[in-house]
């Protein structure tokens, strides 16, 4: 049995110490994806930790023949989910708040300054992006393409078939690349060493 | 310009030969259209996670905490909300009956009985109608007849525990 599974079986008999644990492995996949869902390191901090205290509420509902990332993942993705509807029902939109709130956020492994520079303008641009997505086909990007979830496992994520992830990856990557062009029209990406600009 | 096979490619993310590679990068030096496509699957690709701030964990176990105390005491406002509107409501429900049967005892006791014989007579009577049916009903009704109306009455029992196991059916997510 994986340590991981070991950290559910106790967090399942109400072990507080084995579900920090999983908060510790977890905390970055789950920021991240609420990060590139809701656009503002502050929402992302309250969904993550939202996320986690769900959870921690209903880890005896967790069926250990799923992987324990992709649950947790989907509680996080329909969370997120739900804050942009509302979102959307109050009529708040996201540009606003990200001109008032910023991008304020710590980068791990910035090994320079103009490095750094460099990942926060690659970070705002591919956030700009993502915020003109559906909130399902947002999510589907994120997932398939921070998480590394595999279509089946987005699918399961996110309550639908793998036929309909694959047309929402489909029309997302579209949709980003028609927006990359209109907003990027000179830039190129950095590349990693022999890699094709296409993979 | 035609960008079939080379978008389909770009957008599925699909396995290419060393032939079709050489396509494609030809392809893309020509057409604006494909390489946006190629540069920001490129992005997607190379944009880095965000790590939250320093100290999550240790928020989490605050807030879990904050939580919890928020449940307990939760339950302990729902529960006593509970008592004292049960109490107020058996008090103003029953409030009148007791003091009537306090005020003339004699009086409550005989409907008391009453009302025990009045039950208990009827559950002997229906008793005996139903042994009467046990015996008279074979005798109208065939065999064939009797096994459909056990096998109506054992699928509607089917019906119901199939719609109960459904209702308190455990959901998987949250």
């Amino acid at each position: 049995m994986s340590e991981e599974m070991t950290w559910v079986l106790q967090a399942q008999q109400g072990s507080d110490e084995a579900f920090t644990n999983l908060v510790e492995t977890y905390q970055k996949h789950v920021y991240n994806l609420c990060y590139r869902m809701l656009g503002e390191p502050e929402s992302a901090e309250n969904a993550a930790q939202e996320t986690f205290l769900r959870a921690f509420q209903h880890i005896h509902r967790y069926d250990r023949k799923r992987p324990f990332a992709t649950w947790l993942l989907s509680i996080a993705a329909h969370y997120c989910i739900d804050r942009l509807r509302r979102r959307k029902f109050s009529m708040a939109s996201i540009d606003q708040d990200e001109e008032e709130g910023g991008f304020e956020l710590p980068d791990a492994d910035a090994p320079n300054p103009e490095s750094e520079v460099v990942h926060n303008e690659q970070r705002e641009q591919m956030q700009g992006l993502l915020k003109r997505l559906d909130s399902v086909d947002r999510a589907a990007i994120v997932l398939r393409y921070w998480n590394d979830c595999s279509e089946a496992e987005i699918a399961e994520a996110l309550n639908l078939t793998v036929s309909a992830v694959k047309s929402r990856l489909h029309r997302a990557r579209r949709e980003l690349a028609g927006l990359w062009q209109a907003e990027t029209p000179r830039s190129k990406p950095e590349r990693r060493p022999h890699e094709s600009p296409a993979f | 310009m035609n960008h079939r096979p080379f978008e389909d490619w770009l957008l599925d993310n699909q396995p290419l030969t060393p032939e079709q590679k050489r396509d494609l990068q030809s392809h893309l030096r020509l057409c604006t259209s494909c390489s946006a496509i190629a540069e920001s699957n490129l992005a997607l690709h190379t944009t880095q996670m965000v790590p939250p701030a320093p100290g999550f964990t240790d928020r989490f176990k605050t807030r879990l905490a904050h939580r919890r105390s928020e449940q307990k005491w939760r339950q302990i406002v729902g529960t006593l909300v509970l008592v004292l509107g049960g109490l107020g409501l058996l008090y103003w429900l029953a409030g009148p009956v007791i003091q009537e049967a306090l005020s003339s005892p004699a009086e409550w006791i005989t409907t008391a009985v009453g009302y025990f014989l009045f039950v208990l007579t009827s559950l002997q009577a229906l008793g005996e109608a139903g042994t009467i049916l046990v015996r008279v009903v074979p005798s109208f009704v065939s065999p064939a007849g009797l096994f459909v109306i056990l096998m109506v009455v054992s699928g509607f029992i089917y019906l119901c525990i199939v719609s109960i196991w459904r209702v308190n059916r455990i959901p998987q997510g949250v």
